[in-house]
């Protein structure tokens, strides 16, 4: 079962799928990742990779020799990748791709595993990772607390980890080596300013918060509101509310805004997809392009073509792809050079100015 | 004469609180409509109560097909599912037209319901069991067939999402009609009769000679099918399928809009209008909340309220 | 010991009890009759804290009291034993008998083995023997009776009420209760005894309550109360109507005609039944004699397509009915009135026209649409048949009293014309005067030409209302009485007859129930 090929055998397949409903569906949703990495690995071609580093030496560094192991050659190393989420939204699919892509290139042997959103299937797999022998790991923490067990299982046999686009509560350079990714609250600063310059600094803005209880939602709010404090006293955040990181939650909240305040100037979407169900609600309320400007995070390429059609003024971008900077940093570590313990990544920004000719680079 | 002055006060207390689990639900959206008119700006609007109508819709449509299960003493969980499924078959089939998509999504949400109908009539699986496991496997389903969000550019749906009649919009007018659909199939047909007789009684329904296997499986294929609806329905308001988010928790909206309308999960006994009005309920205490700017987490605590006080109405009225 | 002043409840737009004194004292088997919805339940519960009495004080024990929760009652010492058996059907028979009182270990777990052994000890005592480990849904009716009785003599209980208990016993559970009662009395309980049978009532209560439309009608003791006189009370009619129209209200023989309708045929149920066969014509009413657990109820249901048959066919008319499908039975014009009347009989939830209407909607619909005016006229025209009394036809049956309730249940059926009717217990648990009707209507029933199937454990009422008998015993026929052979005498001697060679049925082991043995019951949980 691989869908989406013609769409005349996709209809065949799509029927037959509907038919055997009940057995399919189980063995079905693993054969899914599959098929959804071949569709995001020719995407990733199309826009190439672009991961840049702030310096390693910014923060504290680690070696091999603190972390204890021995050296080894990545090049023959079997690396060991535990994605947390389903490959069913762009981040993750790009994510994947992308660690994909590098192995292959690189021409070293990669093990997966994805844990479907559950912590315990992700402790298992990474346990499961090890035992199949991956001599070093990439972990997309689905949580940040709980690695206990299978870190001290890691340290005893002295596997590198590098976690990525999530930090875990552990000791780096210890419990794991380093942590890749991007710094949320920088994200929300960065959004804040495009904000303020779509806006001109004055009047009421709204903020369609992410998931509850999510550590990106918490820091891409700090950021956002901490820096229109400081940079525009003259715009005030009147509405708060969560759109669940989900299109069809932004729209219904973005549709009440817009009614009980329609002097809106502008709306902080915290990811892509709400930004798009804002739009929705724009359209339906019969709103111009421009007439309230939307700024969003993560760079889909919807979002990004968002911009080009006037209806979104800026997109932060939120890079998951982690490849080559993981593996570049593994291949140092290995060899016994020096690594720096957080590397954060530069995010790009879109804007009227570089969309249409950025699309490309989209996820 | 102290007892006899008792006696007419606990008359007045049953009285009052039986009336109040009859028509608790019209009050309180009676009670927030109030509340809305006096202390929300530009809450009355044609453009806001176009808003509420069409935000909605779906979740009645949802609730109706619930209602349907729980009147047989059932439940079905599969409905979020379903509408995630339904939004993913329709997208793979738009290249054939709307019509042949919408098609497509509703026999989808029918098989779903035939399965949980089957497991439940001829295999005896609880209902809460049976589709669980359509509910885990509906939605995997739809994310074998589409993995991602995908953008619906089709302007026969774009229109279904966003038109109207008269200024009434399609959305609600489809909803509108579904709702009096099951409420006469309820009270009119045999169907519905011997729904809620199997609901009220089980044994007694089988020793009366009622197809009760029949009436179950189709209870539930009725069920996936207007969750399939509902499904159509939001994909053309969202102008996109998004079968990983589309539905979550549907089916507590819809179990909560069926119970707050006085609908008893014991079976027996279904009230379309009830489930019209707790359908309305719910949207107008999010509505509400999200006007007046009022951190996210109320409007869960407050969601949580209404189900104790509905599900607390209903163990009252179970004791009768 | 427990006595009541001027009680009165009110339920909306029914006064159940209205200045209603009662008084049960220690060592005295106290009889409270009345007419189902006379208020006998209504008392029973506001004496053992189910319902708060909305006026009237409540003594125990010389000190007034208030039970808000049956759970305070019992622990008041006041024991009840309902109608219908209200235990826990899936939990053990151990479990059920000790609920709430589990023998601990000394981790405070439930101690099973003990728990198992004072059960069964227990049970014995009251000459049950069962495995006390299965689910209780397993025993029979009357099993569970014993069950439910064991408990609340097991409980150190003060009073115990029991409400009908009797209606679900054999004859030798009956004398078995009656010694735990003499025993009960002996002891100093109060005992408070609610019963339809009058036989019983004469046999072993000392004092009488009639109860009449939620009043009090007379009260003392039952000696000094003439049998026909107390019929008359609690009638409400005087004694020369009474007498004219007899006990019951059968008129004897029907002439039936020579061809069966029905016919079934060595029908076989895995440990249930054994090649049962009998045919009814119409016209005739077939008595289907036997203990509890011979298999009267099980046949009736096998013929109704209610339970799978391992073997033996059905016909109704020269035609074969498919088996095990109720409809099919039912198309084939056999309706069975079942012995569960409230588990499996009414709709509780639905209206008195729902419930009438509901085996016969089919009929009544065109295009799968109901067709209310012919509804109204089938629903309007039983209700004045067979006098079916409620608040009109929108009223909910689960309020109707017991004998309305199976009115309701024989219209459903006679809506839809049967040809052959199998009436399981369709007396149980219903007041005299519908009792009564009832009886009438099995005969101008059959006098209309339908062929009725009649299973009763009042053996007055088969042997008078049977033109036929056919006996069974552990599932199999042992004996078929026509004519003047239709007595009690030779009934009871084709029960005996043949003493069984297996036990297989749970409640057929016969040991002597000596007071002595009830006394460990009694005093194992002291």
């Amino acid at each position: 079962m691989k869908p989406i090929a013609s769409p005349r055998r996709t209809t065949v397949r799509a029927l037959l799928a509907t038919g055997l409903l009940t057995g399919l569906a189980l063995t079905g949703c693993t054969k899914s990742e599959d098929s959804s990495d071949d569709k995001a690995t020719g995407q990733q071609a199309d826009a190439g990779q672009e991961v840049s580093s702030p310096g390693a030496d910014a923060g504290p560094a680690c070696t091999l020799e603190t972390y204890g192991g021995e050296k080894l050659d990545l090049k023959n190393a079997t690396v060991g990748f535990s994605q947390s989420e389903k490959e069913a939204n762009p981040f993750r699919i790009a994510e994947t791709a992308s660690i994909r892509a590098e192995a292959k290139k690189r021409g070293i042997k990669l093990l997966t595993a994805n844990a479907q959103s559950q912590f315990s299937k992700q402790i298992s797999d990474v346990q499961d990772l090890i035992a199949k022998g991956a001599d070093v790991l990439v972990v997309a923490p689905l949580n940040s607390d709980g690695w206990e067990p299978v870190l001290r299982t890691a340290a005893a046999k002295h596997i590198p980890i590098v976690t990525v686009d999530r930090k875990i509560n552990a000791e780096p350079c210890k419990d794991y080596v380093s942590f890749i990714g991007s710094d949320f609250v920088e994200q929300g600063k960065r959004a804040a300013d495009q904000m303020i310059e779509a806006t001109g600094g004055k009047g009421e803005i709204a903020i369609l918060l992410g998931a509850a209880g999510n550590n990106v939602t918490t820091e891409r709010t700090k950021g956002f509101v901490d820096q229109i404090k400081a940079e525009a006293p003259g715009l005030e955040v009147v509405f708060q509310q969560t759109g669940e990181f989900a299109r069809e939650k932004g729209q219904s909240v973005t549709e009440n805004l817009i009614q009980s305040k329609p002097g809106i100037k502008g709306i902080y979407a915290e990811n892509d997809e709400m930004g798009l169900g804002a739009v929705n609600a724009l359209k339906g309320a019969g709103k111009k392009p421009g007439d309230v400007k939307i700024v969003t995070i993560d760079g889909t390429r919807n979002a990004v073509q968002g911009i080009v059609d006037g209806w979104i003024s800026g997109v932060i971008e939120s890079n998951p792809r982690f490849g080559p900077l993981a593996f570049q940093t593994l291949d140092a570590f290995t060899k016994g050079e020096e690594v720096a313990q957080d590397i954060v990544i530069k995010d790009s920004a879109y804007t009227g100015a570089n969309a249409e000719s950025d699309l490309g680079k989209a996820y | 004469m102290t007892s006899l002055t008792l006696t007419r006060g606990q008359v007045d207390r049953e009285r009052l609180l039986r009336l109040l689990q009859e028509y608790g639900v019209y009050a309180g959206v009676v009670v927030l409509l109030v509340f809305n008119f006096v202390f929300t700006s530009n809450f009355v609007s044609t453009e806001n109560f176009r808003t509420q109508a069409v935000q909605v819709a779906p979740v009645l449509v949802v609730a109706l097909g619930m209602a349907l299960a729980i009147g047989t003493e059932g439940v079905d969980l599969a409905v979020g599912s379903v509408m995630a499924l339904s939004t993913s078959l329709l997208s793979l089939y738009l290249g054939y037209g709307p019509w042949t998509a919408t098609l497509m999504a509703v026999a989808g949400g029918i098989a779903v319901g035939l399965a949980n109908g089957s497991l439940i009539a001829f295999l005896g699986v609880q209902p809460i069991v049976a589709t669980l496991a359509l509910m885990v496997a509906a939605r995997g389903l739809a994310l074998v067939l589409l993995p991602q969000l995908e953008d619906v550019r089709d302007p026969g749906m774009a229109s279904l999402g966003s038109g109207d009649v008269l200024g009434v919009p399609y959305l609600v007018l489809i909803a509108a009609a579904l709702a009096l659909l099951v409420a006469f199939v309820v009270r009119r047909t045999t169907f519905g009769r011997q729904l809620l007789a199997i609901g009220d009684s089980r044994p007694a329904a089988r020793l009366a000679g009622l197809p009760v296997r029949r009436v179950l499986v189709v209870v539930y294929a009725c069920s996936g099918a207007l969750a399939a609806i509902a499904g159509v329905l939001a994909t053309a308001r969202l102008t996109a399928s998004d079968p990983t988010s589309l539905g979550t928790l549907m089916e507590l909206s819809a179990i909560t809009a069926v119970v707050v309308g006085g609908t008893p999960l014991s079976g027996g006994r279904i009230r379309i209008g009830g489930t019209v009005a707790g359908a309305v309920l719910i949207q107008l205490l999010t509505t509400t909340l999200i006007k007046h700017d009022l951190p996210p987490s109320w409007t869960q605590m407050a969601q949580a309220v209404v189900i104790v006080a509905a599900v607390y109405a209903a163990r009252e009225r179970g004791k009768r | 010991m427990l006595s009541v002043t001027g009680v009165s409840k009110l339920f909306p737009g029914v006064k159940a009890l209205s200045g209603v004194d009662f008084t049960a004292r220690a060592g005295e088997v106290h009889a409270l009759v009345g007419e189902n919805g006379a208020g006998k339940s209504t008392l029973i519960k506001v004496l053992t804290g189910v319902y708060q009495p909305d006026a009237g004080e409540i003594v125990h024990d010389g000190t007034p009291v208030r039970f808000t929760t049956p759970l305070q009652a019992q622990q008041a010492g006041i024991s009840t034993i309902y109608q219908e058996v209200n235990l826990v059907p899936l939990m053990s028979v151990a479990r059920n008998l000790l609920l709430g009182r589990e023998p601990r270990n000394r981790l405070g777990l439930i101690d099973f083995r003990r728990m198992n052994r004072q059960a069964q000890e227990a049970l014995h005592g009251l000459g049950i023997r069962v495995d006390v480990s299965r689910p209780l849904r397993e025993l029979g009716v009357g099993a569970q009776q014993m069950v439910a009785l064991a408990r609340a003599v097991a409980i150190d209980a003060r009073v115990v009420i029991m409400d009908e208990p009797t209606s679900s016993l054999e004859p030798r559970e009956v004398r078995t209760l009656f010694d735990v009662i003499g025993m009960l009395r002996e002891r100093g309980i109060a005992v408070v005894y609610v019963s339809h049978r009058m036989d019983e009532l004469y046999e072993i209560c000392d004092a009488v309550t009639v109860l009449r439309d939620g009043r009090v009608v007379h009260t003392g003791r039952l000696a000094d109360l003439e049998r026909l006189r107390l019929v008359s009370l609690m009638l409400g009619r005087e004694i020369g109507e009474v007498r004219s129209e007899g006990l019951t209200k059968f008129s004897g023989s029907h002439r039936a005609a020579a061809e069966p309708v029905l016919q079934a045929e060595g029908l076989t149920i895995r440990h249930q039944l054994r090649d049962v066969s009998l045919t009814i014509r119409p016209g005739e009413v077939v008595g289907l004699g036997g203990l509890l657990g011979s298999g009267r109820s099980e046949t009736a249901k096998a013929i109704a397509g209610a339970l799978p048959t391992d073997a033996g066919r059905v016909s109704v008319g020269g035609v074969p009915v498919r088996a095990g499908s109720t409809p099919a039975a039912i198309r084939a014009g056999i309706s069975l009135l079942p012995e569960d009347r409230k588990a499996e009989g009414i709709s509780p939830g639905l209206s008195v026209r729902e419930n009438i209407a509901l085996a016969a909607l089919p009929r009544l619909s065109r295009f799968g649409l109901v067709d209310n005016a012919r509804v109204d006229r089938i629903v309007d025209t039983f209700v004045k048949r067979l006098r079916i009394k409620s608040a009109g036809p929108h009223q909910k049956v689960g309020e109707l009293s017991g004998g309305n309730q199976q009115k309701v249940l024989l219209a459903r059926w006679l809506a839809l014309h049967p040809k052959v009717l199998l009436l399981d217990e369709p007396t149980r648990g219903i007041d005299v005067g519908a009792k009564a009707e009832v009886q009438a209507l099995i005969d101008e029933l059959a006098d209309d030409g339908l062929a009725v199937l009649l299973i009763s454990s009042d053996t007055e009422e088969l042997i008078e209302g049977s033109d036929r008998i056919v006996v069974l015993k552990d599932g199999a026929v042992v004996d078929e009485l026509t004519g003047d052979a239709v007595t009690e005498d030779a009934l009871m001697r084709a029960i005996a007859t043949e003493p069984s060679t297996s036990s297989t049925s749970s409640t057929s082991s016969t040991p002597s129930a000596s007071p002595q043995s009830a006394e460990s019951v009694g005093s194992t949980h002291d």
